[in-house]
């Protein structure tokens, strides 16, 4: 291993030059690691907090949830034998501030609790007094956005339908909020002693009944025990089963989902990174020429320059992966007290070993497939260059030994982005669109350098000396134009691809939902309450259109013979509403099979949505057991119907015939279409009339949509704006290789008599040359991914956008421009005989 | 007088301080008159050259060419006035290395409005012998070759004054002696000063005159009779 000791000693002699031509290295090699540590560790923050506070977030160890109805007494005893058993019953319910027609009215989420809650944790409330006392006598506490809402104060009375309660307190601290998910109104807390009588709570009415269970300080191999045990007694109850080690998975799905969607856009800034990385150790290697062929022409055999500037590189990337984790590890620190603010869960901020370890493999892997090939380059350096400058004019392809570790280390990087991101279809998407990227980038930078070359050499650019040399200097031998291309290229691409998916998200929700929208969706109108209703509604002028339908809970327990918990779809996850009728309804387009006639009272027959039922791969004839309200029903299903459920209206799946489910107690579900100025008349008169029935505004339904949207937006905006920061960096550090060639290109120029004004032209069209390639490749790029994501990961039409395109490109190459000028200042102002004599 | 240098001086921001390159020189140079520079490694003359070409700005003293005091003028007023005066060749030639052979000799003549510049770069090159490497880029070309483009690019707008740094500096015996010729054909042909900085005592003795630096000073100036024969 003499040749070894022999390179690190050349090695350690190399860097005793100090750092100053690392520093483009060492900042986008740190960026990207920092970008990725920071966004597991606050990943790792939130899913470990989850898991420590699970029981918690649940409210109890475990818990069983049964949709439109209460537990039987027989099921409330198997409960029992558990543990200490606290229920609780959540519904929608329109909040009012009085029960006249006068009254202001809000949406709010209702939890009616028992004693017992909450069995685990603390409710926090202001003023601190103890929830018992505060949900005493028809006692209530709000969430303060409700009291904001509908501006009262404490000491208020508050009515929820015709039942009148008294504020009590603010709701500050809801323990269990995490667990419920992303609710459509503000919190309401009252006791479940004060429902009796109340009329709010009713078969058929749409309410989730959850039995929280304490066991005491059970381990987990209990909990699966009595998961098992559960499960057998309560097989045909269509209930839930729920304990604290995946209390919340609607929050841990929306956090692993964008927390992966983040490490995926880290990944193209470290991809972006890797390209400076790559042109750092190209110039460095390049500058070393000379010491090289000196080396060789000593005896320095390939392999001992080849190992001796991989150390350099090694120790300069351990350096480089090593800032980026300090700084990943520190950032989740000092922006925690924001995250926790933002999420119903508690967040465990702290270091995390794992989402490091992570950052660093894909720092290392990104530093080995971005350095690997200059370094293997350096095999083939001759002696000879050190008598003819050679430089550019060989382009050898690297041993078959390098070519293949290069491929090597690329599929693990790709592997582990895939294994690790835990999305590994859009993880290997992304790496293919990358892959794509760069070549589509490498080829752009070819075509512009020989289109330039091609140019230069054309009468039409004699006479034009500034444009001849940024062409030549474009097309002409040395690789910089390259660089400058794909940093810019590949940092752009990844902005027009996030701004595309923006873009069209935003035009989906301003554009097409509010114009064919309902104004309402009224739930919870009782049978007799719907011939008042509709004369309401069905009588103004300003409604243009009213849709009913009657709507049931039920779980779908098994289709063709299938159980439904082997089927992983959203259909057969948990309570699904669905309907009957004896028409298929006006609009409705019946596309395979035959709608039942009307009046028939045969065997039950389901009509099926179509999309769906290709999904789960349902024939017609197939039969599908459904449990509604505890009572198992067999259903054929004869036909398929086309349902759009993007259009806001209504949308069942599963529709039966009437006759097959008239009798189960069921409350009936209206859209009205008004204009927005007769929508508070609508609401006051309706809730006037029937207090019990809930309106839920859809304008408001999607300003929360929005605002979920806008948060993941918001998320992948910072994503890519680290992704713009390691770009720009890399341009930076591209026009600053370049600052060289400048003040010489400039010097001599000036020798030759031309003004500062002519060479700054020719730097500037430089630039724009440059900015146009990487631009154009950025819109393609770009359009391409935005509609690939849109189209197989969100399901979503897909649109250019035109404005968002552009800006981000012409934004792009004004970067260009403005770096390559700021580089500029200092080539025109230098002195030619100073620039000239050193070159000597 | 074509050029004039009074009093000039020069001293530069080295490592360990200001160093003083030039002490106090003063000389004269008539149209059509041409001046060999001779004198030891690090005597100065490159600098003094470029003192000429208002390619470096004396720290004292006046600098006149062609009755234009280049001390006073800016780095825009200096390069308008060299693309119609003067012509410069490097010690290391300094062709751009991102331009052919052909564009590097023919960027002058454009600079200078010319519109025949492509073909009278051609002729350029012919001339030096290079006729057949238009395409080549610096790279692809032997050091002689590069420093005969250099000489081309120098000579193409016809200058009248061309200030050569060593110009047969790296050529064989028969190729220096060809470029000699062409040098002083300039001068023949279109009254062209020449001012050459060189370790030749060949081509010295070809100067009409040939002053010698010392440590940046004026040493000896030496006429010589043969050339003015
Ligand atoms: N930028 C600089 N800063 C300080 N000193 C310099 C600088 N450039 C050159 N010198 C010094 O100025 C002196 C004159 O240099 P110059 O290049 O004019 O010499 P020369 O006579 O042309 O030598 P040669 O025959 O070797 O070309 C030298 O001693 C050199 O070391
Ligand atoms: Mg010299």
């Amino acid at each position: 291993m003499n040749w070894l000791r022999q390179a690190a000693t050349i090695a350690r002699r190399e860097l005793r030059g100090g750092l100053s031509g690392f520093r483009v290295f060492l900042a986008c090699l740190a960026l990207g690691v920092a970008a990725i540590a920071a966004v597991g560790s606050v990943r790792v923050s939130i899913t470990d907090g989850l898991a420590r506070e699970g029981s918690v977030i649940l409210g109890g160890d475990a818990e069983l949830q049964f949709h439109y109805r209460r537990a039987s007494d027989e099921e409330r005893a198997v409960l029992e034998g558990l543990g200490s058993v606290s229920e609780i019953l959540d519904f929608r319910s329109m909040a009012a501030t009085g029960d006249g027609p006068d009254a202001d009215r809000a949406l709010t989420q209702v939890k009616a609790v028992d004693d017992l809650y909450p069995l685990v944790g603390r409710v926090e409330l202001s003023p601190d007094i103890p929830l018992s006392d505060a949900l005493a006598d028809n006692g209530i506490v709000a969430h303060p956005v409700l009291m904001d809402r509908l501006g009262m104060a404490i000491g208020d009375a508050l009515y929820l339908g015709t039942k009148r309660f008294t504020l009590r307190a603010a709701l500050t601290r809801e323990p269990d909020a995490g667990g419920a998910g992303f609710g459509l109104g503000p919190r309401t807390l009252v006791s479940l002693a004060a429902l009796d009588g109340s009329g709010l709570v009713s078969e058929g009415s749409l309410f989730e009944a959850q039995y929280r269970i304490d066991m005491g300080d059970v381990s987990d191999e209990v909990l699966d025990a009595t998961e098992v045990q559960v499960g057998t007694a309560f097989a045909d109850a269509g209930a839930r089963w729920r304990d604290r080690r995946n209390a919340a998975p609607q929050v841990e799905r929306f956090v692993d989902r964008i927390g992966s969607f983040l490490v995926l856009v880290g990944l193209a800034g470290l991809a972006v990174g890797g390209v400076g990385v790559s042109a750092a150790v190209r110039s460095y290697l390049e500058r070393k020429t000379g010491v090289i062929a000196t080396l060789k022409t000593l005896g320095a055999e390939g392999r001992v320059i080849f190992a001796a500037y991989m150390m350099q590189i090694g120790v300069l990337a351990v350096l480089g992966i090593a800032i980026g984790l300090a700084l990943g590890a520190a950032i989740p620190l000092a922006i925690g007290p924001l995250i926790k603010a933002q999420l119903p869960v508690p967040v465990a901020l702290g270091v995390h070993l794992g989402p490091l370890l992570e950052a660093a493999l894909y720092g290392a892997l990104t530093a080995l497939v971005f350095t690997l090939w200059p370094l293997a380059r350096t095999e083939q350096v001759r002696a000879a260059s050190l008598f003819r400058d050679v430089s550019g004019a060989v382009r050898i392809w690297p041993r078959k030994r390098y070519i293949a570790a290069l491929t090597l280390a690329v599929v693990v990087l790709i592997a582990s982005s895939a294994i690790l991101s835990g999305i590994p279809t859009l993880a290997l998407y992304s790496a293919g669109g990358i892959i794509v990227a760069l070549a589509l980038l490498i080829g752009a930078a070819w075509g512009v350098r020989r289109l330039s070359r091609a140019l230069a050499g054309t009468r039409a650019v004699r006479g034009h000396p500034a444009l001849r040399l940024a062409l030549g200097s474009v097309g002409g031998p040395g690789g910089e134009a390259t660089a400058v291309v794909l940093s810019l290229g590949l940092g752009l691409t990844v902005l027009a691809a996030v701004g595309q998916i923006d873009a069209n998200m935003r035009a989906a929700i301003d554009r097409d939902l509010p114009e064919i929208a309902p104004s309402y969706f009224f739930v919870d109108i009782q049978p007799d309450q719907l011939p008042v209703f509709l004369d309401r509604v069905e009588n103004d002028p300003a409604v243009s259109r009213v849709d009913t339908a009657p709507m049931l809970g039920g779980v779908v327990r098994s289709i063709a013979g299938k159980p439904a918990s082997e089927i992983d779809h959203w259909v057969t996850r948990g309570d699904r509403r669905i309907s009957f009728a004896d028409t298929p309804g006006e609009g409705t387009r019946v596309v395979e099979g035959e709608f039942w006639p009307e009046g028939y009272t045969g065997p039950p027959q389901i009509s099926f949505a179509r999309e769906e039922a290709q999904e789960l791969g349902i024939k017609l004839g197939d039969e599908i057991v459904m449990n509604v309200l505890g009572r198992d029903i067999t259903g054929t299903v004869t036909n398929f119907r086309e349902v759009d459920f993007s259009s806001g209206g209504i949308g069942f799946v599963i529709i039966f015939n009437t006759a097959a489910l008239q009798g189960a107690p069921h409350t009936w579900l209206s859209t009205v279409y008004a204009e927005e100025s007769a929508e508070a008349a609508i609401l006051r008169d309706v809730a006037g009339d029937a207090p019990n029935i809930t309106a839920i505004r859809v304008r408001d339904a999607i300003a929360l949509v929005t605002e979920v949207l806008g948060a993941l937006a918001a998320a992948t905006s910072w994503g890519a704006g680290a992704t713009l920061l390691t770009g720009f960096i890399v341009l930076i550090g591209a026009a600053a290789a370049g600052e060289r060639s400048r003040t010489f290109e400039a010097s001599v120029l000036k020798t030759l008599g031309a003004t500062r004004a002519t060479i700054l032209t020719s730097f500037a069209i430089r630039s724009a040359l440059l900015g146009a390639a990487a631009g154009t490749v950025a819109i393609i790029g770009g359009a391409l991914a935005g509609w690939g994501i849109l189209t197989f990961v969100m399901e979503a039409p897909f649109t250019f956008e035109w404005r968002s395109a552009l800006a981000i490109v012409l934004g792009g190459s004004l970067a260009t421009l403005l770096a390559g000028l700021a580089f500029a200042w200092r080539p025109l102002a230098a002195r030619p005989a100073g620039v000239l004599r050193a070159q000597d | 007088m074509v050029l004039s240098l009074r009093d000039v001086s020069l001293s530069l921001q080295g490592n360990a301080g200001m160093v003083d390159i030039l002490h106090s020189i003063s000389l004269e140079v008539a149209r059509g008159d041409t001046l060999g520079l001779v004198g030891p490694s690090g005597s100065g003359k490159s600098s003094l050259l470029m003192l000429m070409g208002g390619l470096e700005k004396a720290t004292g003293g006046e600098v006149m060419a062609l009755g234009n005091d280049l001390t006073e003028m800016d780095e825009d007023q200096l390069a308008r006035f060299r693309r119609s005066h003067m012509g410069v060749v490097f010690q290391s030639f300094h062709l751009i290395p991102t331009m052919t052979a052909l564009e590097n000799v023919a960027t002058p003549l454009e600079l200078a409005g010319v519109v025949d510049a492509f073909d009278r770069a051609q002729a350029e090159l012919q001339a030096v012998g290079l006729g057949h490497r238009t395409d080549h880029y610096p790279a692809q070309l032997s050091g002689g070759e590069q420093q005969r483009v250099a000489l081309a690019r120098a000579a193409a707008p016809r200058p009248d004054i061309l200030l050569a740094d060593e110009p047969t500096g790296n050529l064989d015996q028969a190729t220096g002696e060809a470029i000699m010729d062409l040098l002083f054909g300039l001068r023949d042909r279109y009254g062209a000063t020449l001012v050459l900085v060189t370790h030749s005592t060949e081509l010295a003795a070809r100067c009409d005159r040939t002053i010698r630096l010392v440590d940046g000073r004026l040493d000896t100036e030496t006429v010589n009779a043969k050339a003015a024969e």
